[in-house]
């Protein structure tokens, strides 16, 4: 790197490391695109629960389609561990590996990825990387899991493909062990489009410009990255931030809270993120790997110091050490269960920004609801007499206030990304469900000098016989403020059997639960935390979100020491001064 | 460009695009079979009289025009900028959060300042009534006129202007959905009231709330802008007919457009690929891509199959704050990258082009307004390959001292390399990513691009056309004879048309033809009763069929347009055939051992009108006329690695049969062509300038 380069080939470096750049932005958003276009599954079509991405031949990132920001390591991992398994010199062209590993990916069964090794003139020069989620690899039918075993159907790190030749004893195996095999086969044919479209435009990119000339660019990407990522470090003042929160619980134990502690250590230009304390894995389902506590640390990271650098590549965390305890919640060993796998992760970063709050108040963000708010369902249905799986979800949260904005409503939570819910009109087209209502929830968002935004409900009434599924967690310990900002409302979730009202759930999980015709289900995902004090908030931005009915004039009141007329909704100014000044 | 001297007959059709800076008047006479041309400053104020001036520039009379075709910014504007009216959104009981809620994605994922879509309606002004329809369309809560009513009173109080309607399932069975039109209309008759079934019979509650509240939003200013031009045209005389152009480039009647304003989003950039479109007709070409460059952003649209392809949604805004429309539109992409792109050095050491504009104020630091950070212009100026003093005919001087003091200080310096290199860095970075949009519409669809022609037009177009198509192997670029004026050429190419959509879900495997011809007659006779409506008499109507279609399990359908035959032999194995074929087209796979479903029906009637004929040139010689040759100049080109005495020519005073080999720059009053070295250019019979490109380089 410290050679004297000529005028032209420092030239040549900076204009071709942006061409690449764009270039391998484009790879991977046009198989993000062939990916979701071409999928049989809502939770890839619509809710966009996949990722899909471009690695150097050492498994590094290179880029990441808009995705999933808790899968921000899971295929990098993969791809290293495929590497290790088969070695350079096992992989030929036309290869394409596949595994489900749960410990591998950190996550859950549901994520088959496939990687194809990329060959320039038989030169192994990069991977196209494809994770998806399907609807079902076997396993238990709802309830919790307490191990991998009945999860389902591991898929160890093998060729799906050996030199072009698809190896069809797998994917009989696979039909066999699923309960919807033509929809499992539908989205492995998606992704095996991605990865191969992945390969042809990452080819003509080592065509146009040569294969060198294209990692060199790469390579410069990475460095960038990296002089980014510092540069924002240091401006986060030296010292060592901790915070704690905890999940209501496993699904097993009801009611045991598991604790989540966090510390953050920054010196100079790096910051060590040490989760060496959260919460031993647990029994019921909510654990996650290795490779997804480093997910953890990398996203509260990026989101701190490069936020809207992209591609997302590995140079950006070359700033960052981790440290993680073997056996936690985000570094669990086999045989945890890890179905649920994608919860406590978020509620780990939303601590991790917690931690910051003292360091830097202008970049960190209060709590949200963390949670995807997903009810699984599943049944036969009447249409068609067949078995269908199907979820109810995601719904939108509110995210948390920030130093100087309210938080965002009604959006997905931080595992996910470009994820979508599902239209109304699209699920009681397919499910028999009438969905009675899709609303915000007024006052969910966190009092603070700025709000926390508003989380939304979800009630769903079952047309005929269903079975219904929910792992919803932070009812307890709700989205929290910064800076004197109030806590958003939890997560919740009621049922309404047989005409009756049930609101006193000791969580929000219900297990294999039968709704019959006419009963319903209502979801309400939490609201965002508030910042700073709620008395500091302008009377008019009050008054205005009374007007919108984001905010009660109840709470108006209560909570922001704010009194309007209650026919004009008008500030009234002498009533809100007396109240205001009551509290410091 | 040809002038007339006097004014001829009443057979004229006169076109006018409305664009941010400037009007564009096109007309044929018919009489003498001559294109006339005007341009003026666009009137924000009152954009009625930038039209006049236009059309006096081009010297033609409204009072002798037969019909005068339109496309306007002014309903985009009204959305970008948000100045549409006070508008309401009724919605079915427990749904009226469905449009604030949206889709709730979160695509710049570690943006913790990311913001979400600002909904056109406040949620204050979000009412509900009390019905309820299945997604079968059955009646499950019948229609309480006394909510409606009561609702009705609220938007009287608050003083609406425009009121929108969305109600759940209405595209399966829209009745609720008109009544409750009905009866807000006869309550609040000054209110523009919409009703989203009457824009788009397709599922998916979020967008089609999404399409009518903008519908309502931009109803009251955008009718009466039409009818206000309506006006203006008929005291000038004109007595013929006044029609809009769609985002789809197809036409609509005044009337329809003063309810349905929402069609004309586009009608400018989709103006543009019809006129591409006419092109490729009149030179007998099947396959092209339609690429616009401006100041700001390059846009590119495809005809595939002598068709302009379009799109059923599209997101205005960007993606990230969208507000989808869901009506079919012509399928346009495009990117950040334009003459004013700005470049810079971040301060990891990149060198970045766009998305961030000088605008048009300051522009780019060679306009000498003050702008001191380096644009594409200035990279061009610098290279040599625009003229500082042929810019707009020589109407406006560039500052090249400025352009190379931006480059070197902004660029150069930071990357230390040489103000050559740092120019020819800028504009490989800024060509890349216009092939991008060019890809985005061809080789993503699963088309092969180097197959297609580049029909550049725009300012900017002719400037990088020869570099884009060599960086994506396409071996012909046309040049059309107005590419500054391209948009409002293109209208006068354009047909009346109605497009019909209805969502209807069937397995092919149950498809009855019955009830398909039965829809289908029900969607063409829509159709055919808007032409009716239209008043015009077209010299024939056109009818399309298409359905989207998917395997069974999956969601995204594909568009298959089908033969007319198809349905006549009940042939349900082609229509699953069609399926298979564009499905593995689009996406390189596809599963013919797998059931498909029908989704959507679509429909578009097309009342053809009469085509003016291309206008000839006069025929030259191979070599150009010495009047046509303006000298040289050094200009550098990235083949060479070096600067090279470049002919230069004036392409008023090139003749058909004449021909160039580039190195060459052609310049004209609103555009400069650029034909690299190998490039060998001739005029065709209609004056375009048909480039065969040269090789890329290895």
């Amino acid at each position: 790197m410290k050679r004297m380069k000529s005028k032209k080939q420092r030239q040549a470096d900076a204009v071709l490391t942006e061409i690449v750049r764009n270039g391998v932005i484009a790879v991977t958003e046009e198989m993000k695109t062939n990916l979701m276009r071409t999928a049989y599954n809502m939770i890839i079509y619509e809710a966009l629960d996949f990722t899909v991405g471009l690695y150097t031949p050492e498994g590094e990132t290179i880029s990441i389609g808009l995705g999933l920001p808790s899968f921000i390591r899971g295929m990098a991992e993969t791809v290293k561990a495929k590497l290790r398994h088969f070695g350079e010199k096992g992989l030929e062209p036309g290869d394409i590996l596949v595994t489900n590993d749960a410990y591998t990916t950190g996550s859950h069964l549901y994520h088959f990825t496939f990687s194809l090794p990329i060959f320039h003139r038989g030169k192994l020069s990069g991977f196209a990387c494809c994770m998806a989620h399907w609807t079902d690899v076997g396993g238990v039918l709802g309830g919790v899991t307490t191990d991998i075993y009945s999860e389902g159907l591991q898929i160890p790190i093998i060729k799906y493909a050996r030199a072009g030749v698809v190896n069809q004893d797998l994917v009989d195996i696979i039909r066999m062990n699923v309960r919807i095999p033509e929809r499992a086969m539908g989205d492995l044919r998606a992704q095996i489009t991605a990865v191969k479209t992945g390969e042809r435009r990452f080819l003509e990119l080592l065509d146009r410009y040569g294969r060198d000339e294209v990692l060199a660019a790469i390579r410069n990407i990475m460095d960038q990255s990296e002089v980014a990522a510092r540069a924002r470090t240091r401006t986060i003042p030296d010292g060592v931030y901790e915070a704690e929160s905890f999940m209501d619980d496993d699904g097993v134990e009801i009611g045991k809270p598991v604790p989540i502690k966090v510390r953050v250590v920054k010196q100079g230009e790096e910051m060590t993120i040490d989760l060496s304390q959260v919460a031993k894995q647990v029994r019921g389902f909510y654990n996650s790997g290795t490779t997804t506590g480093y997910s953890c640390a990398q996203v509260a990271y990026k989101c701190l110091t490069s936020p809207t650098d992209y591609p997302i590549n590995e140079g950006s965390f070359r700033s960052l050490k981790v440290v993680l305890a073997p056996g936690t919640v985000v570094s669990a060993v086999k045989p945890a269960a890890m179905r649920w796998w994608m919860t406590f992760p978020m509620t780990v970063v939303d601590t991790l920004f917690k931690a910051m709050e003292k360091a830097i108040p202008d970049r960190t963000i209060a709590a949200h609801h963390a949670d995807l708010c997903v009810a699984l369902i599943n049944g036969i249905s009447p249409k068609d007499g067949r078995f269908f799986l199907a979820g109810i979800g995601p719904m939108g949260g509110g995210f948390g206030a920030k130093l100087t904005e309210d938080g965002n409503s009604a959006t997905v939570c931080m595992n996910d990304g470009d994820t979508h819910n599902h239209p109304v009109e699209q699920m009681e087209a397919k499910y028999p469900l009438l969905f009675e209502r899709h609303a915000l929830r007024p006052d969910s968002g966190g009092a603070g000098r700025y709000r926390g935004g508003l989380g939304t409900e979800q009630a769903v009434q079952a047309r005929s016989p269903i079975n219904i599924n929910v792992q919803v967690d932070r009812v307890h310990c709700a989205p929290w403020g910064l800076a004197g900002g109030a806590s958003g409302a939890g997560n919740q979730v009621t049922l309404r059997l047989g005409g009756k009202e049930i609101a006193d759930l000791p969580n929000a999980k219900v297990l294999m639960k039968r709704l019959n015709p006419g009963d319903a289900i209502t979801v309400r995902a939490g609201g965002g935390g508030g910042f700073g004090p709620p008395h500091e908030r302008e009377p008019e931005r009050v008054a205005n979100d009374v007007r919108q009915g984001y905010v009660s004039l109840t709470a108006a009141a209560e909570s922001y020491g704010v009194v309007l007329d209650p026919r004009t909704l008008e500030v009234d100014q002498a009533a809100t001064a007396k109240r205001r000044e009551k509290k410091p | 460009m040809a002038f007339p001297e006097k004014r001829i007959n009443h057979k004229t059709r006169l076109a006018a695009d409305i664009g941010g800076t400037f009007t564009d008047v096109a007309a044929f006479d018919e009489g003498s079979g001559r294109l006339l041309l005007g341009k003026s400053l666009s009137t924000p104020a009152r954009l009625v009289d930038g039209v006049t001036n236009g059309v006096e520039k081009a010297a033609v009379r409204y009072a002798d025009a037969s019909a005068f075709l339109h496309g306007s910014t002014i309903a985009i504007n009204t959305l970008l900028e948000r100045s549409g009216a006070k508008t309401a959104l009724v919605t079915t009981e427990g749904f009226r959060d469905v449009y604030e809620i949206g889709r709730i994605n979160r695509p710049d994922s570690y943006n913790l300042y990311f913001r979400k879509h600002v909904p056109l309606v406040p949620r204050a002004l979000c009412f509900e009534v009390r019905e309820r329809m299945t997604a079968e369309g059955a009646v499950h809560i019948p229609l309480d006129e006394a909510s409606v009513l009561a609702v009705c009173e609220r938007l009287k109080a608050e003083g609406v202007d425009a009121v929108a309607i969305m109600l759940l399932h209405c595209y399966v069975n829209p009745v609720h959905e008109a009544r409750v039109k009905a009866i807000v209309q006869r309550e609040l008759p000054r209110a523009f009231v919409s009703a989203s079934h009457e824009l788009s019979q397709e599922y998916r509650e979020f967008e089609r709330c999404s399409t009518v509240a903008a519908n309502a939003y931009i109803g009251p200013g955008v009718s009466e802008y039409v009818r206000a031009m309506d006006e203006h045209l008929k005291h000038s005389g004109f007595g013929g007919s006044f029609l809009l152009v769609q985002s789809t480039g197809g036409l609509y009647e005044s009337h329809q457009a003063q309810s349905q304003c929402v069609r004309m989003l586009e009608s400018g950039p989709a103006a543009g690929v019809i006129g591409a479109q006419a092109l490729c007709r009149q030179l007998g070409l099947a396959d092209a891509v339609a690429f616009d460059m401006g100041g700001t952003t390059a846009k590119a649209g495809v005809i595939y199959r002598g068709e302009a392809l379009t799109s059923g949604v599209a997101l205005i805004g960007g993606y990230a704050q969208a507000l989808p429309v869901q009506i079919p539109m012509m399928d346009i992409f495009e990117v950040g990258t334009g003459g004013g792109s700005l470049a810079a050095v971040n301060a990891s050491g990149a060198l970045r082009v766009g998305p961030q504009s000088a605008g048009a104020e300051p522009g780019p630091a060679c306009y000498g307004r003050g702008g001191e950070l380096p644009t594409v212009t200035d990279a061009n100026l610098v290279l040599g390959r625009l003229g500082a003093r042929r810019f707009l005919g020589g109407e406006m001087t560039l500052d090249m001292a400025a352009a190379e003091g931006a480059i070197r200080d902004k660029i150069a310096g930071p990357l230390g390399v040489d103000l050559v290199h740092a120019a020819d860095g800028i504009l490989r970075i800024a060509t890349t990513a216009m092939a991008y949009a060019v890809k985005a519409v061809s080789t993503e669809r699963g088309l092969d691009a180097a197959a297609f022609a580049l029909i550049a037009y725009g300012g900017a177009g002719p400037l990088h056309a020869s570099s884009i198509a060599r960086e994506i192997g396409m071996e012909r670029v046309i040049v059309p004879r107005v590419p500054g004026h391209f948009c409002a050429f293109g209208m006068l190419f354009s047909d009346l048309r109605y497009d019909l959509v209805r969502t209807w879900f069937t397995r092919l495997a149950d498809v009855s033809f019955d009830a398909i011809h039965a829809l289908y007659e029900e969607l063409i006779g829509q159709g055919r009763k808007a032409l009716a409506a239209s008043g015009i008499r077209p010299q024939r109507v056109t009818i399309q069929r298409a359905a989207d279609m998917r395997y069974v399990g999956q969601e995204h359908p594909v568009t298959v347009h089908l033969p007319a035959d198809v349905f006549r032999r009940r042939d349900a194995e082609a229509l699953k055939h069609q399926f298979d074929e564009e499905h593995l087209r689009r996406y390189g796979t596809n599963a013919r051992g797998e059931p498909a479903e029908i989704v959507s029906l679509r429909a578009t009637v097309a009342g053809v009108l009469k085509k003016p004929p291309l206008e000839r040139v006069a025929r030259g010689a191979r070599e150009p006329v010495a009047s046509a040759r303006r000298g040289t100049r050094k200009v550098y080109f990235a083949e060479l690695g070096k600067a090279v005495a470049t002919p230069t020519f004036a392409r008023e005073a090139l003749r058909s049969r004449n021909a160039i080999a580039g190195p060459a720059v052609i310049e004209e009053h609103a555009s400069t062509t650029v034909l690299l070295p190998g490039d060998r250019m001739r005029v065709d019979e209609f004056g375009n300038l048909a480039i065969e490109v040269g090789r890329r380089a290895a």
